[in-house]
């Protein structure tokens, strides 16, 4: 990725940290992400152009968090699995950004590849109102790329997509759909079998 | 030093306490990636800064609307109070940190010489583990502060200019800009013939 | 929180244009669109009527205004947003009210990046929260 890199965690340097701020304000981000999602539009013609343009940026944001709460918990061992590495995405990592683990992870019957990650109301879509007009748009679209990045950085490629299904409840949640690659899948079944 | 909190940190503090909290490396991360992007669009220092600039205006004007239903800060009687409003009040409300204002006057400077101060951030979450490469040393990472200082003024009658001075990022001691007052814009109410 | 009823809300954006409107009650009176405007820009003038006829000088953000079938309070945001809520006489909490619904349009259209500016409000979340609220209201 061109432009900036993030100095690599030194342990030493957070203990001295002074005052370095945990938390800010929601309204900042929530402000900081509408501005990005109305710049992307500008440069986007349709909505999965401007998914796309979301997600891509989220890729990065996956791959820091995924080194700095692996530098945090002090992880001395990677994770193997898929499950193993979907757990710790949907607690730690989600705990890391938005506050909580997400909602839940389900495994897709059918296809051995394929894993859901729900959330009733991702925190990034918290203000947003999608128009009338792009029923289908959903700028969770950003999670999935940092969910995409974490599992590339942690050696487990996959597709993810954000999706936008009816709650049970009425009204909506949004649905991760993992979908692992090809070797993921091989690496999985060796490693069962032995 | 004075006994008790001044007014203003007390009001800012209120603020933060009242306001939703979301984990700053979320905020600190996405606006990484939002700045690498605009380096990926642009290809320009110079502009992606110029850019950096105008969103933040972009969320200036729209971030105000939030500060006078939340803060009770009241109307400012000079331009002294508003630098110390935004300082105490604004920044602590939305970015949890302690900014200080320092009022400029320029030597030589003739008697109505628009007034102005500076704002002098020391644990800016926007910097956090932040380093900018070589190709980029000339960056303004921080131009959104300037921008949403700008934008949230105009929309309540003052147009200023503001300037990014000092950075981490550049090897300073820390973040300060610069606000100067150039026109009061009031809003008089005229004949819709006018 | 109030005796009274509401009767109806508008929105104008910082040129006097309506930006939002709702009939909170079928009391309030049924105006086709465009009189809705008209009665929108002529809010806007009236509420600067009434800032000059103020015996105090400077001008408060809150104003209010009985008739005999209403009250009007209206509510203007340094920023040039004004806010006007009718409801019937003797209703209490107008203000408190409208800076609520204020803080609601700070965070479910200012927030929401397909909201363009001093343009009409059409936002799910807005439109739910704001029901939200005045149903408390009126509890």
């Amino acid at each position: 990725m061109a432009g900036l890199r993030t100095r690599k965690l030194n342990i030493v340097d957070r203990a001295l940290g002074k005052g370095r701020q945990e938390v800010v304000s929601q309204s900042a981000f929530a402000h900081l992400f509408s501005e990005f999602v109305q710049y992307s539009q500008a440069r986007s013609i349709t909505a999965s152009e401007l998914e796309r343009r979301l997600e891509d940026a989220g890729v990065g944001i996956g791959v820091r968090i995924l080194e700095l709460a692996s530098l945090r918990d002090g992880k001395t061992r990677r994770e193997t699995r898929m499950l193993g590495i979907l757990q710790y995405v949907h607690t730690t990592i989600w705990k890391a950004l938005f506050g909580k683990s997400a909602d839940a992870l389900e495994k897709v019957v059918e296809n051995e590849d394929e894993f859901m990650i729900s959330e009733q109301e991702p925190l990034v879509n918290q203000y947003i109102s999608v128009p009338a007009h792009l029923p289908n748009l959903n700028c969770a679209a950003f999670a999935a790329g940092i969910i995409r990045g974490a599992l590339e950085s942690a050696g487990f490629p996959a597709a993810v997509q954000a999706h936008t299904v009816a709650a049970d409840a009425g009204g909506s949640r949004t649905v991760f759909l993992i979908k692992f690659a090809p070797e993921v899948l091989a690496r999985e079944r060796s490693l069962a079998s032995a | 030093m004075a006994a008790q909190r001044p007014p203003y940190q007390r009001l800012g503090d209120v603020a933060f306490s009242k306001v939703e909290k979301v984990n700053a490396e979320l905020f600190t991360l996405t606006y990484g990636a939002v700045v690498v992007q605009l380096l990926k669009d642009s290809e320009d220092v110079e502009q992606t800064s110029i850019q950096l600039e105008k969103m933040g205006y972009n969320i200036g004007v729209r971030i105000i609307d939030e500060f006078l239903a939340k803060a009770n800060a009241g109307t400012c009687t000079d331009f002294k109070e508003t630098g110390e409003v935004i300082a105490k009040v604004a920044f602590r409300m939305f970015l949890g940190v302690t900014v200080d204002c320092r009022h400029v006057v320029e030597p030589n400077a003739p008697a109505d010489a628009m007034p102005a101060f500076h704002l002098i951030i020391v644990d800016n979450p926007l910097v956090d583990f932040v380093e900018l490469p070589e190709h980029c040393s000339t960056l303004a990472y921080c131009n959104l502060l300037c921008g949403v200082v700008r934008g949230a003024l105009e929309m309540v009658g003052m147009r200023v200019e503001t300037k990014l001075l000092k950075d981490t990022l550049w090897g300073d001691e820390h973040t300060e800009i610069s606000v100067s007052l150039k026109e009061l814009v009031h809003e008089q109410y005229r004949d819709d013939d006018e | 929180m109030s005796g009274g009823r509401l009767l109806s809300l508008y929105i104008n954006n910082r040129s006097g244009g309506l930006i939002y409107q709702r009939n909170l009650s079928p009391a309030a009176a049924k105006l086709r669109d465009n009189d809705q405007l008209t009665v929108a820009s002529m809010l806007s003038s009236l509420a600067l009527i009434l800032q000059e006829l103020a015996p105090t000088s400077g001008s408060r953000p809150m104003s209010s205004l009985e008739a005999n079938g209403f009250v009007l309070c209206s509510y203007d945001v340094p920023t040039g947003l004004k806010l006007v809520m009718l409801a019937e006489p003797g209703t209490q909490g107008l203000e408190l009210l409208l800076k609520a619904i204020h803080a609601l349009y700070a965070d479910y259209a200012l927030k929401n990046p397909f909201y363009e500016l001093d343009m009409p409000i059409k936002c799910d979340k807005f439109d739910e929260r704001l029901t939200r609220l005045l149903h408390d209201f009126t509890r």
